[in-house]
């Protein structure tokens, strides 16, 4: 089992740090390539989503992003100390609505939704923490 | 990101290269929105190149759903074509590519662009 963890302000300019220890933890576990894809894109959608819904004027909440190997299934953990949020509460955006009446609100939780096998949302000592799975090559 | 436009008479290429983040997007919407808006006349159709995009987030197809929502306005007939495995997961998932006209590849949706179906 391998697991790895890092911090940075929630700030956007940090994303690419995020990315950076999302390549190395993949490289360091010799996972395929294309197995990161989703995983990519559940960060950025979850950073983002603290930097918007979790910050406070003039605090920048701390990203505490973990990574862990157990099997064939990698599960990241984010967690913050921002404002109480659980990004699963949010509606899911009408997929089938016209191009005139699509909205892109919610669109990223969305995909993490489907992107990931699993994702649960707990408020911890202070803490919101966003727990995503997903088995690879599956 | 980088960009590359190829104007020709009637079509206009959009080849985004690398990542269409929340950093890229609107950078990439308002390049689009040139080409739409372009020297006067817009192109009879525009066509984004997905070959060398490697990655979309849900900031990427907000900037995607504008651009159509810009072209529909122009009376440009709109298409993506040659998309990565991971980029077109990402439009299916989304329902975005019931939208937002996807192709094969580049004569596909050319042709289709002919017929005003794109």
């Amino acid at each position: 089992m391998t697991v790895q963890r890092t911090a940075v302000p929630a700030d956007a300019a940090q994303l690419s740090v995020l990315n950076q220890f999302l390549r190395e933890f993949w490289t360091a576990a010799a996972l395929a390539p294309a197995g990161m894809r989703p995983f990519e894109l559940v960060l950025e959608e979850i950073f983002m989503n603290i930097i918007m819904h979790g910050s406070q004027p003039g605090i920048a909440p701390q990203v505490e992003v973990s990574l862990m190997l157990a099997g064939d299934a990698v599960t990241m953990t984010v967690e913050d100390d921002g404002t109480q949020f659980d990004p699963l509460s949010l509606p899911p955006p009408d997929v089938t609505a016209s191009l005139a009446d699509r909205r892109v609100g919610g669109l990223g939780v969305f995909l993490v939704r489907k992107m990931m096998d699993t994702v649960s949302y707990a408020r911890i000592a202070g803490r919101n923490q966003l727990r995503m799975s997903k088995r690879l090559d599956g | 990101m980088n960009l590359r436009i190829e104007a020709l008479a009637e079509v206009s290429y959009v080849i985004p290269e690398g990542r269409l983040d929340f950093d890229a997007a609107p950078g990439f919407q308002e390049a689009v929105e040139r080409v739409l808006g372009g020297a006067g006349k817009a192109p009879a159709a525009v066509i984004i190149d997905g070959a060398a995009l490697e990655y979309v987030s849900s900031a990427g197809l907000r900037a995607f759903l504008l651009i159509a929502r810009a072209a529909q306005r122009a009376g440009t007939s709109f298409a993506l074509c040659a998309l990565q495995p991971a980029v077109r997961d990402v439009f299916e998932l989304s329902g975005f590519s019931s939208i937002i006209a996807v192709h094969a590849d580049r004569a596909t949706a050319l042709a289709q662009a002919h017929q005003g179906r794109a």
